[in-house]
């Protein structure tokens, strides 16, 4: 049988893109956005031996930060874990993480956290990264905060800090996980 | 401040922060979110998140295809900028992972990048710049 083909279809030298089907039910809004006239941009120094997680948190909470959009800046860790996201075999999401990856004692090149709210109203740290792991490999995935160490040098990090608004970490059920969305202020989900 | 100063502070312009859903594509998105906050010129920064597939652009016009799901974002900066016919034009370049963790890097190719599970994104613009749309 002949492969049906619309004339030009075929022409794109790029892939096309799958479209995957979620557990849950399509939510029509695909774009969940805030926006602030003024924010404040921040020069963050992660101090060393903390866990990334306080060493985000804390600093930034002393001078009343509790939702931001963060940079690091590249530096050395004392101890680094990840998880990447292959397909759920639960089929409960399409993807799930895997249990915690040791990198050791690692370098990470780039990252990006966003800082937020657990279900519970506590601060989250959501971070991606790309980090060379102490056997020499360059790797990449879900940074974990509370088990990844900074090392004996402070790490710069550059903070954009989100007023007017909060990240909330709240259940989606599309895609059946728990994710960060904006919301007004004290607004309830 | 002291080079022992743990948190420096400046000012800014105009930020928006967006979660963007499944299978949506992540350069017109991007595009969308401006459309979405008034923005007709934007850096894009902070971002993270997954894709079902990557297509990451390359010399001859073609890309390179790192295959999910899913392919985590594990850096990403670029810009959008608003062009003389009235559209606005998302370039963004990065680092993906695939689900072994290894990484790949280049411009993400429009159309061809479908967010996975969410893109968390910031956009900035300049404090004293023009006005938004809006």
């Amino acid at each position: 049988m002949l492969k049906p083909s619309l004339s030009g279809m075929d022409a794109s030298p790029f892939p096309r893109p799958r479209t995957l089907i979620h557990p849950g039910r399509f939510n029509p809004v695909r774009i969940h956005s805030k926006h602030s006239e003024r924010a404040r941009h921040i020069r963050l120094a992660l101090q060393p031996g903390l866990s990334l997680f306080e060493a985000l948190v804390s600093p930034l909470a002393g001078i009343g930060v509790k939702h931001a959009s963060t940079t690091i800046l590249g530096g050395w860790f004392a101890d680094l874990h990840y998880c990447v996201a292959p397909p759920d075999p639960s089929g409960k999401a399409v993807i799930a993480y895997t249990r915690p990856i040791p990198a050791g004692q690692a370098y990470m090149i780039f990252g990006n956290a966003t800082l937020g709210k657990n279900r519970h109203g506590k601060p989250l740290v959501h971070c991606h990264a790309a980090f060379r792991t102490a056997g020499g490999q360059t790797k990449g995935g879900h940074i974990l905060p509370e088990t990844s160490i900074v090392g004996p040098d402070m790490i710069p990090v550059l903070v954009t800090s989100l007023d007017g608004f909060e990240l909330r970490e709240t259940f989606d059920p599309e895609t059946n996980i728990p994710l960060l969305q904006p919301y007004e202020e004290g607004a309830d989900e | 401040m002291s080079e022992a100063a743990i948190v420096e502070n400046g000012a800014m312009g105009r930020v928006a922060y967006a979660r963007i859903a499944p299978n949506e594509d992540l350069i017109q998105g991007v595009e969308k979110l401006c459309l979405a906050e008034g923005f007709k010129n934007a850096f894009v920064r902070g971002a993270l998140g997954s894709l079902v597939d990557a297509c990451l652009g390359t010399l001859d016009g073609k890309c390179l295809q790192i295959r999910g799901p899913a392919v985590e974002i594990v850096s990403l900066a670029g810009e959008v900028r608003s062009s003389e016919d009235g559209s606005l034009r998302a370039s963004l370049s990065g680092v993906v992972a695939d689900p072994d963790g290894n990484v790949y890097g280049g411009p993400f190719v429009p159309g061809s990048n479908p967010i996975c599970m969410t893109f968390e994104v910031t956009l900035e613009w300049l404090p004293a710049a023009e006005q938004p749309t809006r």
